[in-house]
């Protein structure tokens, strides 16, 4: 089958764990979604075998298409499963004398806690990890000089060690590169080609343990990466593909191969990273005009969720993979492990649990016949009358109702003295309870409130359960977006061009250092064009968004603040420092305008705008045609402990403009979304379903 | 049980927003950085629902303060009043602990207290520190507030708040940290509020007895499974006084009946009160036992008040280990004794049945993570008082786990979050010259204590002033099942011209520029015989250069030879040294 599609095209993939999402959009903004196996030894594999299969679908060869292709996008796990995996490069680290055990202090502090615990092993092993005589204070001023000879002996024991990358981390590195680049001029000589990755350049922040690591998963993932993106870039040269391709960063955004691979941790969570802007573009087509989304995405074996207020999606520093935080901004994405495969069970003391224990894809729950014995959430699922056993993932897997109620009977029913219909329908309460609390924690640790958000339900399993987390959480309205399946390659295919960069100047209100302030935005201001320019983003699509990291007198978390217009009066100033207050306000009930603000670290987010991005809000969908689902199925409500009749109502047969109201079920070839009681449901432009709550 | 499921996640829900409250406006670094504080809420019984993410010395015993909110007031209090206690006498943990209570009113009615306790990093003791070890008696402690309304009908006392900025050091620091601790209070007042409108205020009753009965059920569940018996046990913190020249002693007995499914703790064999600031009180009592138990019985177990229903502590009014008798000083009450205490129960629990149990964790501060004062001549000469958290670490071994590098102590289980280096040294006037684990610190055996903390402060153009409360010198972290104790905890002032002196355990020292304040920090105590350890575990350590190569052989038995990759086991040797017959001789 080939459908035809006019050029110019834009390509975007998504390599996951399992398989490669791929999306084409051609010049009349059609969409065509592809899936293909991830290959994990060599990242272009995949990404070709699904080419192939996108250009067959269009009718072209793969050269012909490629070389009609102005744009090739990439969000890829490769950073973030190789530190998952320890197959990043032997990396030796050098750090100021006297201080190499940063990487196993961390910061200290530690979630519940239990006496049954293993303590987690530094990124970089102790012998890999040099001290260098060499030290700064808090001023940048030097307390003690740099000592040659001492780095080029530490130097020479290293090079026994046969490293394959080196990071560089000194103290107060980011007030003073000057000892890090003396440094690293001693290894461009002892260690010639050896990549190296300096910490004032990775992440110019203040606090060791976030810098450290920073650069050490910086140089650890430069030699691996090099190599892969070099060989997919060559091999999409060769394929007639003309342009720079471009990856998704942490922070959501992309830019192109050459920036990524010199500094590729900006590549950690890379692969879902997209999801939270598309929604909030998503929700602006959709009408919704406040841009307030939070975005989950459940999956098999947890739930993933981000927050964006008035548009602008939640970032942080805090990015961790298996614990070493990778410090460079990045999408704040909460993460609990309540999926599909979450295995229910029932305690010592009588109460019901679901997870963290998950029996994954494989053997996966009992309800897949795959080996799988235990109870879980898909099982409950389908014994609830959710789940069509006959066309679940596209009829790829017929599911064994007998199998799913064998399995709730035995591990949750018969412990509680219940039935298997009220079990199943508890099984699903409790997790959903679970993944309440962790996108409450994340809306409520930015002191904002789920009621003033919209919902936007990604990946195969929310839509069950999405409508009904919103209520829990007092939320008004959920987005089903029609390309919820594909969220992320989608967000791929039509994200921003995005980079950051930032300068450490502390001044505070008190004396406000005007000209150092100035100095700093304006090289911040350099540094964001130069990257643009290198992007071929032309003037008018360009944005550059300063902000400043500034605290109370004492405090040590701080708040971003938007920079807005010039600050060189002090009229300037005061309107800066009131911003602060506003947001302080806002975030912890509380502000103190008398007291003293520090400002710490200033910002940029140097943004190329896609065609994508600069649309306006769309307007809402009116509802014109009722509709009525004319089958019916009976499932058990856990509330009103009743079997109660619920509509089923089939995706494909919904046209922009159908309302209807819950209970429903809407089935899809892909997913099934739930649409409770009380709730009313529309179809959009987009045939995205915008259900409201309790209307 | 849907509701107990969808209350449970709302009540933690209320606790989380409470401390992130706390967490994020307090001033003082003890707050801020540390996270020394912990938020809870009670019903009006003064049940406690959740520990959630607090301190275990902090909330194992809070319903104390309600209690005593209740019993002062009765009847006269109302809507909108909070009340301030830092009393051990009063049912408060120490000092530094400022704590406030709020009764929650639902139509009228009295159904919760709304409790947030931080460790502020000043209450006005006669010298610039919040524990005072040496304070001989209840006069030498900080500003004293026993349980007293700080604020009626949602406005301060304005009287109560004067009292308090003219006695602490730092006043603003203080106001800012009062209002944070307050906001996390009316946090934790209006959601519960909000729960009692949604689900009605019986429904939320009934929750409140069925998750308290939970608890208990999985705690007599588990209580259920340990092997019974009883066991005494004597350890000793390092003595600073001429009537214990052979140090202070810490007993208890401990009987576990799991037929009964019930635990006693026996403490009244302790020696009476002493004339030091480290005497323990029944909030801190109850809280090391309850957070020992709750170690042993697992985290499955809920950390709420009907999971301590099968847990009996008897205790002696009058005794160091008990309830002090006035006017007994406690302003560390929360530390030296108290981290004994826990991983004694905890290490008695070996001798009822194998794989049981720990070793101990570190005991007091180490003289890295001290209360610093003095005045900042890079801003002004602005003043300051803080507790820096460097090094404090050496947690205790467990069958099958290594002890906790970032541990501290018992009453924190590794909670307490670590200074950051520049962090400190943009803060404060001093320069970290290292901060490195130390080497052979740690205490030996199968499975080895968290090492402790090598680390030098200097004063930089400013002169500190100092005090800690440390102590494992003469008595370090002992090992449980034939595992070692950890390095002693050793501190020296380090002179311009280098000489060193040796500091006492408790001091309070004043270091000049150029001069330095010199710790090495205790390591936790080891598990189960060294010779049993995983020799390629030992080799690892010796490669990172964490063990030396003589305590390898000597200690656990393991030669290690240079070979062309670095260091590689000797194995005819390591096999020699580790025959039965060798370890009789040695």
């Amino acid at each position: 089958m080939s459908q035809a599609a006019s050029a110019p095209f834009h390509i975007a993939a998504d390599v996951g764990g399992t398989f490669t999402d791929l999306v084409l959009r051609d010049a009349r903004d059609r969409t065509f979604l592809f899936k293909s196996l991830t290959t994990p030894a060599d990242l272009s594999e995949g990404i070709f075998n699904g080419l192939a299969l996108m250009a067959e679908a269009i009718g072209m060869s793969r050269e012909e298409m490629l070389a009609a292709a102005n744009g090739f996008a990439c969000g890829t796990t490769a950073a973030t499963n190789a530190i998952l995996e320890g197959k990043t490069a032997r990396t030796a680290l050098f750090c100021t004398e006297g201080f190499r055990d940063i990487l196993s202090i961390r910061t200290g502090g530690r979630h519940g806690f239990s006496i049954q615990e293993d303590y987690p092993e530094p990124y970089i092993p102790r012998e890999m990890t040099f001290g260098v005589r060499e030290r700064l204070n808090a001023e940048g001023a030097i307390e003690t000089a740099f000592d040659a000879e001492q780095a080029r002996a530490q130097l020479a024991s290293c090079a026994a060690g046969r490293p394959e990358a080196v990071a560089v981390a000194f103290l107060w590195s980011h007030i003073n590169p000057a000892h890090e680049l003396q440094f690293a001029a001693l290894l461009e000589d002892l260690l010639p080609g050896v990549p190296y990755s300096l910490s004032h350049q990775v992440n110019p922040t203040i606090g060791e343990y976030k810098r450290t690591s920073a650069t050490a998963i910086d140089a650890s993932l430069k030699p691996v990466l090099r190599q892969q993106i070099a060989a997919l870039e060559e091999r999409l040269a060769l394929n007639g593909f003309r342009g720079q391709p471009t990856f998704v960063c942490s922070n959501g955004g992309r830019t192109s191969s050459r920036e990524i691979t010199q500094k590729p941790v900006y590549l950690c969570l890379s692969g879902p990273s997209t999801a939270p802007a598309a929604a909030v573009r998503l929700a602006a087509r959709a009408g919704i005009a406040h841009g307030n989304v939070i975005t989950i995405d459940i999956g098999g074996t947890s739930l993933d969720a981000s927050i964006a207020r008035k548009g602008r999606v939640a970032m942080h520093r805090e990015g961790s993979i298996a614990g070493h935080v990778f410090g460079v901004p990045s999408i704040d994405v909460a993460t609990v492990g309540s999926g599909g495969g979450s295995i229910a069970w029932v305690d010592a003391g009588g109460m019901l649990r679901v997870g963290p224990e998950s029996a994954g894809s494989f053997p996966g729950p009992a309800c897949y016949g795959r080996g799988g014995e235990r109870a879980t959430l898909t099982d409950a699922n389908l014994v609830r009358g959710l789940l069509d056993p006959a066309t679940f993932a596209d009829g790829q897997m017929t599911l064994s109702l007998d199998k799913a109620r064998d399995a709730i009977g035995r591990d949750v029913a018969g412990p509680l003295g219940i039935s298997v219909d009220e079990g199943a329908a508890l099984i699903a309460a409790v997790a959903e309870q679970d993944m309440v609390a962790a996108i409450e924690e994340l809306a409520i640790k930015r002191g904002f409130d789920p009621r003033e958000f919209l919902l936007v339900s990604g990946g195969g399993a929310g839509g069950l359960h999405a409508a009904r987390l919103a209520r829990e959480l007092g939320m008004r309205e959920v987005l089903f977006p029609h390309a919820a399946s594909v969220l992320c390659a989608y967000g791929t295919a039509t994200g921003d061009i995005k980079f950051d960069f930032s300068v450490s100047r502390a001044t505070s209100s008190k004396a406000f250092d005007f000209a150092a302030v100035r100095t700093a935005l304006a090289a911040l201001h350099a540094e964001g064009t130069a990257f643009l320019e290198r992007m071929d983003v032309e003037p008018a699509r360009r944005t550059l968004r300063f902000t400043v990291d500034a605290h109370y007198q004492g405090q040590v978390s701080h708040l971003s603040v938007d920079l807005d217009g010039d600050l060189a009066t002090k009229d300037d100033l005061a309107r800066l420092t009131a911003a602060f207050h506003a947001e302080h306000q806002r975030s912890y009930a509380v502000q103190a305008p008398d007291d003293t603000i520090e400002f710490v670290a200033w910002n940029v987010e140097a943004i190329g705008r896609t065609r994508d991005a600069t649309h306006t809000t769309g307007a809402r969908t009116t509802a014109i045609r009722p509709i009525v689902a004319e089958r019916h199925r009976s499932v058990f409500d856990h509330a009103t402990v009743t079997a109660v009749e619920i509509g089923l109502i089939a995706s494909d047969s919904l046209t922009p403009g159908d309302t209807f109201t819950g209970p429903t079920l809407v089935e899809d070839r892909l997913t099934s979304i739930f649409i409770p009681e009380r709730c009313i449901a529309t179809v959009t432009q987009d045939r995205d379903l915008l259900v409201a709550i309790d209307a | 049980m849907f509701t107990v499921v969808v209350l449970r996640r709302r009540f933690e829900s209320v606790v989380r927003e409470m401390s992130n409250t706390l967490a994020k406006t307090g001033r003082s670094g003890v707050l801020n950085t540390a996270l020394d504080f912990s938020c809870t809420v009670t019903d009006s019984s003064f049940q406690s629902l959740s520990a959630g993410q607090g301190l275990p010395v902090h909330t194992g015993a809070i319903h104390l303060i309600p209690q005593a909110v209740a019993e002062k007031f009765g009847d006269d209090m109302g809507p909108g009043d909070c009340f301030v206690n830092n009393s051990s006498y009063h049912g408060n943990t120490h000092c530094a602990d400022f704590t406030l209570c709020s009764p929650v009113y639902h139509q009228g009615e009295l159904v919760f207290y709304s409790i947030a306790r931080a460790h502020f990093s000043d209450m006005g003791f006669p010298t610039p520190d919040t524990y005072a070890p040496l304070a001989r008696d209840y006069y030498e402690e900080g500003l004293m507030l026993p349980c007293i309304r700080i604020q009626r009908a949602g406005r301060d006392v304005p009287e109560v708040i004067d009292i308090c900025k003219a006695n602490i050091r730092a006043p603003d620091i203080f106001y800012g940290d009062y209002l944070a601790t307050l906001g996390a209070v009316r946090t934790g007042e209006r959601r519960v509020l909000e729960i009692c409108d949604e689900f009605g205020v019986d429904v939320v009753k009934q929750f409140l007895c069925e998750y308290q009965d939970y608890a208990e059920a999985m705690a007599s569940e588990a209580i259920g499974g340990l092997p019974s018996g009883t066991v005494s046990k004597e350890f000793f913190h390092d003595s600073v006084l001429p009537e214990y020249p052979d140090g202070i002693p810490v007993r208890a007995t401990l009987t576990v009946d799991p037929d009964a499914r019930r635990i006693e703790i026996d403490l009244r064999d302790n020696v009476d009160n002493l004339p030091l600031g480290i005497n323990m009180n029944e909030a801190t009592v109850l809280a090391c036992c309850a957070t020992a138990i709750m170690n042993i019985l697992g985290p499955d177990v809920p950390r709420c008040a009907g999971a301590l229903r099968r847990v009996h502590v008897l205790m002696r009014e009058g005794s160091a280990i008990g309830k002090p008798k006035f006017p007994a000083a406690t302003c560390a009450s929360t530390t030296n004794l108290a981290h004994i205490l826990i991983e004694h129960i905890q290490s008695m629990f070996a001798e009822l049945g194998e794989g049981l149990g720990t070793g101990y964790g570190t005991i007091g501060h180490p003289a890295s993570a001290p209360v610093v004062s003095g005045s900042d001549s890079r801003f002004g000469e602005r003043p300051f008082v803080n507790q820096i958290m460097l090094g404090y670490w050496g947690g205790p071994a467990a069958s099958g786990h290594d002890g906790w590098l970032t541990y501290g102590s018992g009453t924190t289980q590794g909670m307490l979050w670590q200074s950051s280096v520049e962090v400190v040294e943009a803060q404060q006037p001093l320069l970290v010259e290292k901060l490195e684990i130390r080497a052979d610190s740690f205490g030996p055996g199968e499975w080895i204590g968290g090492g402790g903390a090598s680390c030098v402060l200097r004063a930089r153009a400013d002169t500190l002033r100092f005090t800690c409360n440390s102590g494992a010198r003469r008595f370090p972290p002992p090992g449980t099942a034939g595992g070692e104790p950890g390095a002693p905890n050793l501190a020296w002032k380090r002179s311009a011209d280098g000489s060193l002196t040796e500091l006492p355990i408790f001091f309070d020292v004043v270091i000049a520029p150029g001069e330095k304040l010199v710790s090495e920090g205790c390591g936790g105590g080891g598990y189960g015989p060294p010779m049993r350890r995983d020799a390629t575990r030992v080799l690892k350590d010796v490669r990172a250069e964490l063990i030396s190569v003589e305590c390898a052989r000597k200690t656990y038995g393991v030669a290690v030879m240079r070979g062309r990759d670095g260091y590689e086991i000797d194995i005819d040797a390591t096999r020699n040294l580790r025959s039965p017959s060798k370890q009789q001789v040695g």
